[in-house]
C-alpha cells in the first residue's frame, strides 16, 4: 500500500509514477509530484519507481489569482 | 461615545464568534494583501468588513474587461482604473474604520521588505509564480506568516507558511515556470470567491492566535466538490 496525497492506494511490483498518474488519471499537464518529498522532474516519471508504502504527492501547479 | 456605539454595532454579529476583546484586537493589526485581483479583490472586502484595523493593499495592474468574470472590485465602471484605488474606494465604502495604504507597484525584490516590515500578517494573492516567491522571502526576513491562495479552473489552494517554512518552494519546485494550470484552466469566479474567503479565515485566526492550517495544504475541488487537507511532513 502506499499513501497519494490524503488516500491509501494499492501498490504493485514494477509501479513507476507514469503507471501511478496514469491509473490515478492525473491528467492535466502541470503537475508536481513529491516521492518521500524528493520532486521527481517529469523526465524521470517513466524510469521513478514506487516502493510499497512511499508517500507519493501529486499536485497540480496552479497559480492564478 | 458616538464612534465607539457605532463601532459595537457594526461589529455586532461578529459576536460571540469574535468576541468584544478579540475585535479590539483586530482594530490594532496590520495586514498586507499583495495583489488586488480575484483573491486579493474578496481577501480585502473580508478583512474589511471583519475589522482588521489597517490594511496595506499592493497591485500595479488597471483593471481589464477579462477581469470582470471573477475580480470582485472590477466593474465595467472601472476598466483601465487602477486596482488599489478600487480597493480603497471599496474599504472606504464599506468600513471606514480600516485605514488603508495603497501601494500602486508591483512587489519587487528591491520592494518587498519595507512594504512587508511594519505588518502582522502577509496574504499571497499574486498570479505568478517568481512573485510569490520573492513575497515568500520577504516573509522570512520580515517574521510574519504568509497566507497563501492559489486558483485554477474550479481548484483551490490555501496554506498558512510560518517565517522560516518553504511551502511554496515545494509547490513551486521548477524555477523557470511562472504560470501552471490556470494558463489553460482559467480562473471562476466562485473559485477566486472561496479560497480568498478561506485565506481571509486563515489570516483573521493568524491575528487572533487561534489554531489554523499548519504544514497543511488545503486542497478545494469545486468540481468534484471536494476539499482535502495534505500534511506535508
Amino acid at each position: 500500500m502506499i499513501k497519494v496525497n490524503t488516500e491509501n492506494y494499492p501498490w504493485h511490483p514494477g509501479m513507476t509514477v507514469r503507471a501511478l498518474l496514469d491509473e490515478k488519471l492525473f491528467t492535466f499537464r502541470h503537475i508536481i509530484v513529491r516521492v518521500n518529498g524528493e520532486f521527481v522532474p517529469e523526465e524521470d516519471y517513466e524510469k521513478q519507481l514506487i516502493q510499497d508504502g512511499d508517500d507519493v504527492l501529486v499536485l497540480h501547479l496552479m497559480a492564478g489569482g | 461615545m458616538e464612534r465607539n456605539l457605532r463601532k459595537i454595532e457594526r461589529y455586532l454579529r461578529n459576536q460571540d464568534a469574535i468576541s468584544l476583546e478579540e475585535q479590539a484586537n483586530l482594530a490594532t493589526t496590520r495586514v498586507i494583501v499583495v495583489g488586488c485581483g480575484g483573491l486579493g479583490g474578496m481577501v480585502i472586502e473580508c478583512l474589511a468588513r471583519v475589522g482588521v484595523g489597517h490594511l496595506r493593499v499592493v497591485d500595479g495592474d488597471v483593471f481589464e474587461e477579462t477581469n470582470l468574470n471573477r475580480q470582485l472590485l472590477s466593474s465595467t465602471m472601472n476598466l483601465g482604473r487602477s486596482k488599489t484605488l478600487a480597493a480603497y474606494q471599496r474599504v472606504l465604502a464599506v468600513n471606514p474604520l480600516v485605514e488603508v495604504d495603497t501601494v500602486q507597484a508591483d512587489l519587487t525584490d528591491e520592494s518587498a521588505l519595507g512594504l512587508l516590515a511594519d505588518c502582522d500578517a502577509a496574504v499571497d494573492c499574486l498570479d505568478n509564480i517568481p512573485s510569490r516567491l520573492v513575497l515568500q522571502q520577504a516573509a522570512k526576513v520580515a517574521g510574519i506568516p504568509l497566507v497563501h491562495g492559489a486558483v485554477a479552473g474550479w481548484l483551490g489552494r490555501v496554506c498558512v507558511i510560518q517565517p522560516g517554512e518553504d511551502l511554496l518552494g515545494l509547490l513551486y519546485p521548477e524555477a523557470e515556470e511562472a504560470q501552471g494550470e490556470e494558463q489553460q484552466m482559467g480562473t471562476l469566479s466562485f473559485t477566486a470567491a472561496l479560497t480568498a474567503s478561506w485565506q481571509a479565515a486563515e489570516t483573521v485566526k493568524l491575528l487572533l492566535g487561534k489554531p489554523g492550517l499548519q504544514g497543511e495544504i488545503l486542497e478545494i475541488d469545486l468540481l468534484r466538490a471536494n476539499v482535502d487537507k495534505i500534511k506535508i511532513s
